[in-house]
Order: C-alpha cells, then structure tokens, then sequence
C-alpha cells in the first residue's frame, strides 16, 4: 500500500521531484496515510505504478508536513492528487469544478491507468489541459467553496 | 410615316399603323398579356382572402410594370409593420386612370377584347376587398398577441425553475453549520473572515468525516458518488498572503528557500559541460567509421611525437637530418643531466645546413 510508494516530506523534496522528473507524468498525492480514502488511493496508485513505470512517476505527500504546497493548491478535502510533466502543472477536466486536481479516490485501476495515459499523450502533444476519460459517474462528487468572491 | 417606338415589341417602326397587325406584333402581344394575367390572377385570388403578413423590405417592396399605363407600382401596400399582399397591385388597378389607360392600350393593340376585362377591379370588388383587409388585420393582431403571451409565460416558467434549483443548492449548507456551532464551542484556529460558512467547519480538528456535499436529489446515485463515502475535510486554505493556483500566484517550486543554503547560484550544467555536450552531439553526426573516430584523446602526447627533425632547407637524404636532430638530443640531454657545467658548450653542433652535404 503506501508502504512501497515513495514518500516526500518537505518542501524542498517535492521542489527537487518537481524539476528533476523528465519526460514521465509526475503524480502527486496529497493526503494523511491513514485516512480511509487515501489508503484506498494509495493501493490503487501502488499497484499500477510498475506498469506505468515508463509513463508516470508516483510520490505521496503528507498534507502536514507541507502546508505551503497545501495552500497553494488549495487542497481542502484529501485526498488530492495533482499531476505535472516536466515541471508544468498538468489540469485535466473530470467534469467537477476544479480542473487543477482531481479529488478522492479512482473506482477501478483502469480508470487510473487511463487518465495517465490521457494525460501524457496530451503533454507530448503540448496540451496543457486534457479532458479526463473517466466516465463522471464514477468521479467522487465534492463541494468546492468560494472563498473570497 | 414618323417613327413609332412600339412598347410592346420595344422597336422602333416607321411602317405606321400597319405594324400592329403584324404576326410578331400579336404574338409579342399575346406574351406580354400572358405575363401580365398571372400577376393579376394571383391578386385576384387574395380579393376575398387578404393575406397580412409582418415583415417588411425584403420582400414587400417589390414593384411591377403595368402595361398599360407605362408605370411602374408597388405590388404590396405597408406601413412599416405589416403588409397586405397584392394590396398594391388592386389598388392600382382599380383607378380610373388605369382603367381608361387599359381601354386605350386595347384599341391600340388590338388586342382580345374579352380579356380587357380582367385587368380592371371595379369599385365592388374594392370595397369587398377593403372589409376583408379590415377583417384580416384583426385576426392578425390576435394572433401576434396570443404568441407574445406564450412568450412571457415560458420565460416566467424558466425564471422560477431557476430559482427553485438555486434555492435548493443554497438549503443544505446552513443545515451542517447551525449543528456544528451547537456542537463546538472552542474554536482552535481562528480565522480572519468573519461570518463565514467555512469557519464552523475550520473550528474542528482534522481528521473528522464529514458530509461535505450536497444531499443527493436522485434516488438512483450510484454508490461511488455519494458524499457518505465521505472525503476528509481538512479546513480551508487561507492563501490570500501568497498566491493560489486559481489565482495564479507564484508556484512553491518556483519559489527561493531563505533557510537554504545557497550553494548554487545558477541551475543546470557549468559551461564548460554544456559547450562539451554541444560538441559530442556534433560529433555523434559523424560517420562512425571515418579516420580517427576512435582517437583518444586523453592519452598523453609528449612533444617527441612529430616525426619532424626541425631541418627546413636541406637538401640530402631524411636520415642525415634525423641523425644530426638525434645528436642534437642526446647533447641536449647530457647538457641537462649536468646542470653545472654551466653555459653552453661548444657550438660544434651549430653547423650551417649547408654543410649536410656529404663530402666527397
């Protein structure tokens, strides 16, 4: 579980993670090991993560232990997972209110692998934003609040 | 015998009054009448039955050549907003100028008689025309009436559905608060902003389910989707100091650490790596089996490597030369060896090229 997935825990580990991962989809959880949907995730994330070794790189982040990464994304219900490519914040549209991160967990490693997969032909491309592949019945359903309007 | 431009035939005739009885006369005739009846038919047929019709300019301007008096006449009749169809056409027809002009355009012609009649509207079919035109007028009204109302209905209807929604997405949220201020009364952390729903949430410790999203409408929501599954609400996130990704402030990796040291000023390879990695990209370009592509070139070359014996204008065999050069050495070397002999020793060795030459 999240056991053998990489972990980061300051600000300066996740700086390095985000500029020195090249030419590999940077996935980035955002979340406490021992909430119950994140534990969900993580299993997720670590059974797929061999297989899109190639494509995508896996590493949770602990909301706690870097609340500067936690402001900016303004990450308000976790588990968060945020995704770059070579440095550039990737935002995918899942058909929820916030394309800069998809919230909770995935239903099936399938739909996982296809989002990757999505979102990594689009970065080759030279997208900045794809659209998600996973069928919105299965995105977990969130309320986003407006602060500050 | 003048000249006569015939309208009809549009030619210009100096044969007098013969022309007329002329077959191409009458057969022109007979077209231009043919022509001219099926304007007038039309007309005739919206007598009892007015058309009105709304709009105007792109079609109810149009206007037609009527024959017999040489004009031309407005075929519909507006007044901006609506339009009676052919009105013009049977109002213009039944003037009494255009009567005696169509009796002269007969007699002149000689055309069938039994036609003449047709293209005059007499003063009954006017007024039969004029009551329907009143009549159609106020049906039309009705009519424009009964749509504008549909109208508003749809949009009041549209106006309420769109209230009703709203109200139901606003009714949840002060349901949660109003128990959680109950429930709570320490506040850990307070925040800035005052009298907002995300401060009854920030007021508890993290790692407490809670029913975040809307209730649910629909009966038949899949499992996966629903809110119970419950996402861990970790309290808002004030980042109106720095900038936020929506906002579009300055993301963390970008940002220069002030407690880290500074070792490096500038990022990526030194110039010296980058200049070599440009020239073994040039050289990978290469064939690889040309001359000297397997060249080390971090072996140590001592200076004895040219074969060159430093004689330039001699004359006679390489070997004099590469003999001499090699003396030369094994002097200097000796001259090396023993430091403190002191200047230099005899030029014996200072010969003028010239004298290589062998002698007999």
């Amino acid at each position: 579980m999240s056991l053998f997935l990489p972990k980061l825990s300051c600000k300066k580990d996740i700086d390095e993670v985000i500029k020195n991962v090249a030419e590999k989809v940077l996935v980035l959880r955002f979340g406490r090991d021992d909430d119950s949907v994140c534990m969900q995730l993580d299993e997720i994330l670590s059974k797929t993560s061999h297989d899109l070794s190639n494509m995508a790189s896996i590493y949770l982040v602990d909301v706690d232990k870097a609340p500067i990464y936690t402001r900016y994304f303004d990450i308000s219900y976790i588990p968060s997972t945020v995704f770059f490519f070579n440095g550039q914040h990737m935002k995918v549209d899942y058909g929820s209110p916030d394309h800069t991160k998809f919230v909770g967990s995935f239903k099936t490693k399938q739909d996982f692998i296809d989002l990757i997969e999505v979102i990594y032909r689009g970065a080759m491309r030279g997208k900045l934003i794809v659209q998600s592949p996973i069928d919105p019945r299965n995105i977990p359903k969130y309320d986003l609040l407006y602060h500050g309007i | 015998m003048g000249a006569f431009y015939c309208a009809v035939c549009r030619q210009t005739d100096f044969s007098g009054k013969r022309h007329i009885y002329g077959k191409s006369h009458q057969s022109k005739l007979k077209v231009v009448i043919v022509k001219f009846m099926e304007k007038v038919k039309e007309a005739r047929r919206t007598i009892k039955n007015p058309q009105v019709d709304k709009y105007d300019c792109s079609q109810h301007d149009s206007k037609f050549w009527c024959y017999c008096c040489g004009l031309e006449v407005p075929k519909h009749v507006t007044n901006g907003n609506l339009t009676v169809l052919h009105g013009g056409l049977l109002e213009h027809m039944s003037t009494r100028e255009h009567r005696t002009n169509t009796h002269k355009f007969w007699w002149e012609n000689k055309a069938d008689p039994k036609l003449r009649d047709k293209f005059i509207i007499t003063e009954e079919e006017t007024e039969r025309f004029k009551a329907e035109v009143a009549r159609a007028l106020e049906k039309f009204e009705e009519k424009e009436d009964t749509l504008i109302k549909q109208h508003a209905a749809l949009i009041r209807s549209q106006e309420q559905n769109r209230l009703e929604i709203l109200k139901s997405v606003l009714e949840p949220d002060p349901e949660p608060q109003s128990s959680a201020t109950e429930g709570q009364h320490s506040v850990e952390q307070p925040t800035s902003f005052a009298g907002d729903w995300g401060r009854s949430f920030h007021s508890r410790s993290g790692g407490l389910v809670e029913q975040p999203g809307p209730s649910t409408e629909e009966p038949t929501h899949s499992r996966w989707t629903e809110p119970g599954l419950g996402l861990t609400f970790i309290g808002y996130q004030d980042s109106s100091g720095s900038g936020n990704v929506h906002t579009g402030g300055v993301p963390p990796w970008l940002q220069e650490d002030p407690e880290e040291e500074r070792t490096e000023q500038e990022i990526g390879p030194s110039l010296q790596d980058f200049l070599k990695h440009k020239e073994q990209e040039k050289l990978r370009k290469l064939p690889p089996n040309r001359v000297g592509a397997n060249f080390d070139h971090s072996s140590h070359t001592d200076a004895n490597w040219l074969p060159s014996f430093g004689r330039v204008w001699n004359n006679g065999r390489r070997w004099q030369s590469r003999h001499q050069f090699r003396e030369e050495e094994s002097k200097t070397n000796r001259r090396k060896r023993r430091p403190d002999s002191g200047g230099k020793g005899p030029k014996r060795q200072k010969q003028l090229s010239n004298g290589d030459i062998p002698h007999s």
